[in-house]
């Protein structure tokens, strides 16, 4: 182990200010302690409200069935699968950002994987709630699980890209719940042993399991999240993979197509950072955390969502190319006829401006360290994320190989329309609640980078800097083998 | 139940830590434990502790998940109720796959954070004695085991002379036991032989 | 002391030499025997090979400048200390694309429909599909395609050597260093906007896919690229532990070689990942327009060359590159790098020989030969070019943060 802290000037520092340990937690529990501000009242009442909207479209979806969807003869899937693809994609972010980045050493995401990771268990929540109020009889839910019964017994069907959807959604809310969990432990045993409440010593003690900081542990929990980075990585692909299976294993034209999975995984990233972005924007205003996620933060994921948007543009235009390449008439029918033209068109079209189109705009250095510019197009992209489901979904199974039964036009009824608010509902008061409840900035990795990418501790590298590289490399060994 | 004798310092800098644990482990000392905010790396190394082999663990768990998915679903759809779905074969591999990934995944993360909390002792209303508060804060808390022979005053002057910012003697349970933190537990009425020893 | 300059030792001379003359000697006996042979299936095997060669070893060496330019987009340091490497291989391109350019010429002007079933006239005004094709598959718009790409890689490539190449003189002011990682950021970002046209989408389409000329599949560009990329790496990774083993790159260590074992771990799984997907929702949908392509390669004479394919590209590395100190240690590296390398030729293999040669393929003193030319091409190329520059960019703002880099 070296102890010199040396990090290069051409990158931004990460946490902004003149900061020691102490300044870093105290910032960071701050808002915990705090009363919450006004602010957050109102968001948290808007967000409850819909929920309890979203509770309501439930009830009765669930008590008169699933005519209460406008779901019709040839649109099986309308809004419900659209939503539950949506929030999965959300849902991918977070363990992108800790997991992905974690392995490929982008220093930048310690400042917000934290509150990604969180708003991954809550949009994989949300995304859970479609499947499983789609059922209809929603209280034989557990037939789904795989278990000896009296019916046979009769298994679940192995084969079927659902069921693997059951899997693989349950194991990775699972696995982010622990990596998420895991990391939390330090920072709650932080606020802990601060706690001049009684109350919030319990509460905080309880949940932070007794963690000491011991180096034994330390040195455990630093192989934990390693492994679980490792597991997570190769996870967070398959899960938006199996999804893309949902469609891909069809013969359905549009559906089956061998692109699906990496494409459903870059265009999961793509909307997961959007809503990271969001959110980010918000919470480091209203938070006061200007500090540790900054500008340079947001530009650094304003890089990743043009990438993806454009990893995304070059599966559509592949996808297209192909369409038309493969000879085959129903799948270049499905796509010159139903997407790009046709009653839907105008959803294809959004799709395209939002995603493809719109991102490009990230090319400029200005518009990406542009915090309201970043904010409304994190938001246009969002919205363009849930038409290309849409799109996927509804625009490939409007019209079926028989034309006699191609659906009326297909739009969703005022339950479909509140049981997604009520799931925006759920997924914000769930982030409001943890904002408050819950350190939104990982304290002790930020102390961990605080001293090679912290503002004032890079000022004063110059003195590295400046030194001849023979120089510097001898010292460097000196102090790897002392 | 044991309640023992310890000199504890306290580092406010990594760079005054890493020569002081040298020194002290070189002078003889017994160093218990040094509690850190963050994950200091190298620590483990100079404080001589082993490899931590709990990814092995995964590994291992990982691959009772993979066998358990396969043997599961080979027995049923090729044993216990095979079913013709769309036209092919009983043992169906390429669709099992991705449920035997998930499963070596899901066996392999919670068997290794079970492993990690056991290891560790750490569960909801575990509770621990913690030598400095500010040691989840800003401190590097060092802290000694004094055996018969050690000289306690000196001890803490020699701590001192490694630059600890705060040193002093307590008396500590090192186990765990059942309890929440807002409340405290008189330690010293249970074992009052082990501090006279 | 530091070697800063790069001397080609005398075994790599001779080794250099050995495979050339082999290779050589393999060609023109091919050339003789099997090229201008009365026998078509011949001719085919000589074009085949031919072209799965030059096509597998041009991608890549062009994937080392993705790798360069994916690091620098991506503000990763930790690969200056070797940097001159993967530059040195991406030097290759212009090389390799006029060779793989004179095979595709040969290929199109010979008419070697065996090849492409779409330059066979007749067939393409019988065929209903291949008639349909013709817009993308025809020779004019194969070649200028062909070409562009290929200048364009070229021209890129060698613009980003260029930049790099700055930091060898003079240390960089605060401000030129700004300049230089500015200046940098925006040739890769323009590599990689190309990169994905071509790789990513286009040019397998028109290189191999084409062989196939009736099948198609959207996998197949990004199951390409994820094949070249991974030995591209290998190759890296092989000339690094070669040059660390004549005791040059001093400041690159086991945790660079740590790194680039990760790399390779993880872009082999990535490639069986883009391989399962393909695979699988093919057998899954049972289309046979779609599984006719696995049914050759599955139930024919290919079928042990296709599990083959997978042990040697995803068992291995996975079981093999997965301890930390196997990706520490020179041997178990080496031994991956030539594995990995292998393995994806021989999955290029099975890519183009069953649509070209068919069912009665061969895998004999021609096929190793001509692997061994191209083996010998790319050590003459980048081992003179590695000579061309010191082999450490002395003042590159990143030099030092890769030197302390820890994995």
């Amino acid at each position: 182990m070296s102890l010199i802290k040396y990090e290069s000037f051409v990158r931004e520092p990460l946490v902004d200010g003149e900061k020691n340990y102490h300044v870093v937690t105290e910032e960071i529990v701050h808002t915990i302690e705090a009363k919450p501000t006004r602010l957050w009242y109102i968001g948290f009442s808007i967000a409850v409200i819909l929920l309890l909207l979203g509770i309501y479209a439930v009830y009765r979806e669930v008590t008169y069935g699933i005519t209460e969807w406008n779901l019709g003869r040839t649109v099986g899937w309308g809004w419900d699968i659209t939503n539950f693809v949506w929030w999965v994609g959300i849902g991918h972010a977070g363990t992108l950002i800790s997991a992905i980045l974690l392995l490929f050493r982008q220093g930048w995401r310690t400042g917000v994987n934290r509150a990604a990771e969180a708003m991954t268990i809550f949009a994989v929540i949300c995304a859970g709630q479609f499947p499983i109020w789609h059922m209809g009889r929603v209280w034989l839910a557990f037939f789904v699980m795989p278990y000896p019964n009296t019916r046979g017994p009769l298994w679940v069907n192995f084969n079927s890209p659902l069921l693997w959807d059951v899997f693989a959604i349950s194991t990775y809310f699972t696995v982010s719940l622990l990596f998420w969990y895991t990391g939390l432990i330090p920072d709650l045993a932080t606020i802990r042993d601060r706690a001049r409440t009684k109350l919030r010593k319990m509460l905080y003690g309880i949940v932070s399991f007794g963690w000491s900081g011991s180096t034994k542990h330390w040195q455990r929990h630093e192989s934990l999240a390693l492994v679980l980075a490792g597991l997570s990585t190769p996870l967070v692909l398959s899960v938006h993979t199996i999804v893309s299976f949902d469609f891909a294993t069809s013969v359905v034209p549009g559906w089956h197509t061998t692109i699906f999975p990496p494409y459903f995984v870059a265009g999961a990233i793509f909307s997961g950072f959007a809503m990271v972005q969001t959110l980010m924007v918000v919470t480091r205003r209203v938070m006061n955390l200007q500090d540790y996620i900054t500008i340079g933060h947001i530009e650094a994921m304003n890089k990743v969502i043009v990438l993806t948007g454009s990893i995304v543009g070059c599966a559509y235009l592949t996808e297209l190319f192909i369409a038309w390449y493969g000879a085959n008439i129903y799948e270049s029918d499905a796509f010159f006829k139903g997407r790009l033209t046709g009653p839907y068109s105008w959803a294809y079209w959004i799709m395209m401006t939002c995603n493809v189109a719109a991102p490009q705009l990230f090319w400029f250095k200005k518009l990406r360290r542009n915090i309201e510019f970043t904010f409304i197009m994190s938001i246009i992209v969002n919205i363009g994320m849930w038409f290309e489901r849409f799109v996927i979904i509804v625009l490939s199974i409007f019209r079926d190989y028989l034309p006699s039964s191609w659906s009326m036009y297909y739009a969703a009824s005022i339950y479909e329309v509140g049981f997604f608010m009520g799931s925006l509902g759920l997924f914000f008061t769930a982030y409001f609640l943890f904002s408050k409840y819950f350190p939104v900035i990982a304290i002790h990795e930020i102390k961990h980078v605080l001293k090679t990418s912290g503002e004032s501790y890079k000022a004063r590298m110059g003195k590295i800097e400046s030194e001849d590289m023979e120089q510097f490399y001898h010292e460097i060994h000196e102090a790897e083998h002392h | 139940m044991d309640i023992r004798k310890f000199v504890v310092g306290c580092y406010d800098d990594e760079e005054v830590l890493f020569p002081a644990v040298k020194k002290v482990r070189k002078a003889g000392y017994k160093i218990h434990d040094v509690y850190t905010p963050y994950a200091v790396h190298g620590l483990d190394k100079a404080l001589g502790l082993r490899e931590t082999r709990i990814h092995t663990a995964g590994f291992i768990y990982g691959m009772v998940g993979l066998t358990t998915a396969l043997s599961f679903i080979s027995w049923i759809l090729a044993i216990d109720w095979p079913l013709n779905i769309g036209g092919k074969p009983h043992f169906a591999l390429p669709a099992w796959i991705p449920i035997m990934f998930e499963l070596t995944v899901l066996f392999s993360a919670i068997g290794m954070t079970l492993t990690f909390c056991y290891l560790c002792q750490l569960a909801p209303f575990v509770k621990k004695h913690h030598f400095h508060p500010r040691a989840t804060d800003d401190l590097f808390v060092m802290v000694i085991e004094c055996t018969t022979k050690t000289n306690v005053q000196e001890a803490q002057n020699f701590l001192t002379g490694t630059g600890a910012k705060e040193v002093n003697v307590q008396l500590a349970e090192t186990g765990w036991w059942l309890g929440t933190y807002d409340k405290d537990r008189k330690i010293f009425e249970v074992g009052k032989e082990a501090i006279s020893a | 002391m530091i070697k800063q300059q790069f001397e080609i030792p005398a075994g790599y001379k001779k080794w250099t030499l050995g495979f050339l003359a082999v290779g050589i000697l393999a060609l023109v006996l091919g050339f003789f025997v099997l090229g201008i042979g009365k026998d078509e299936h011949a001719q085919t095997r000589f074009w085949a090979v031919l072209l799965q060669n030059s096509l597998f070893f041009l991608m890549i060496c062009n994937s080392a400048m993705f790798f360069i330019c994916a690091t620098t987009l991506a503000m990763g340091s930790w690969i200056t200390t070797f940097r001159r490497v993967p530059e040195a291989i991406s030097s290759l391109v212009p090389i390799l694309g006029i060779l793989a350019l004179i095979v595709f010429a040969c290929i199109i002007f010979g008419d070697k429909y065996h090849i492409y079933p779409w330059l066979d006239k007749n067939a393409v005004a019988t065929d209903r599909v291949l008639n349909y094709k013709k817009g993308f598959l025809n020779p004019v718009f194969f070649l200028v395609w062909t070409i562009f790409t290929l200048c364009t890689w070229s021209f890129v490539g060698w613009k980003m050597r260029q930049l790099s190449r700055e930091t060898d003189e003079r240390p960089l002011s605060e401000n030129q260093a700004r300049q230089f990682t500015w200046k940098n950021t925006i040739w890769g970002s323009v590599y990689i906007v190309f990169f994905a046209l071509t790789v990513g989408s286009s040019i397998p389409w028109l290189w191999l896919m084409s062989i196939d000329a009736h099948w198609f599949s959207t996998m197949y560009s990004w199951y390409t690229f994820g094949s070249t990329f991974v030995s591209g790496i290998a190759l890296m990774g092989l000339f690094v532990i070669y040059l660390k083993n004549q005791g040059y790159l001093e400041y690159t260590n086991d945790e660079h070689l740590h790194d680039i074992g990760k790399f390779i771990f993880a872009f082999s799984i990535f490639w069986t990942y883009l391989w399962f997907a393909q695979f699988m929702l093919i057998w899954y949908a049972n289309i046979p327009e779609e599984t006719i392509y696995f049914k050759a390669r599955l139930q024919g004479s290919y079928r042990g060359i296709f599990w083959l394919n997978l042990i040697v590209n995803f068992v291995a590395p996975i079981l093999i590159l997965m301890t930390r100190g196997s990706k520490r240690n020179y041997t178990i590296m080496t031994f991956m790098c030539v594995l990995i390398l292998l393995g994806h030729w021989l999955d290029f293999f099975q890519m183009v020989m069953p649509g070209t040669v068919g069912e009665h393929y061969n895998l004999g003193w021609y096929e190793w030969g001509i692997l061994a030319l191209f083996i010998g091409l790319v050590m003459h190329f980048v081992g003179k070019s590695l000579t061309k520059s010191p082999m450490v960019p002395k003042y590159h703002p990143f030099l030092k943060e890769s030197i302390m880099h820890h994995t």
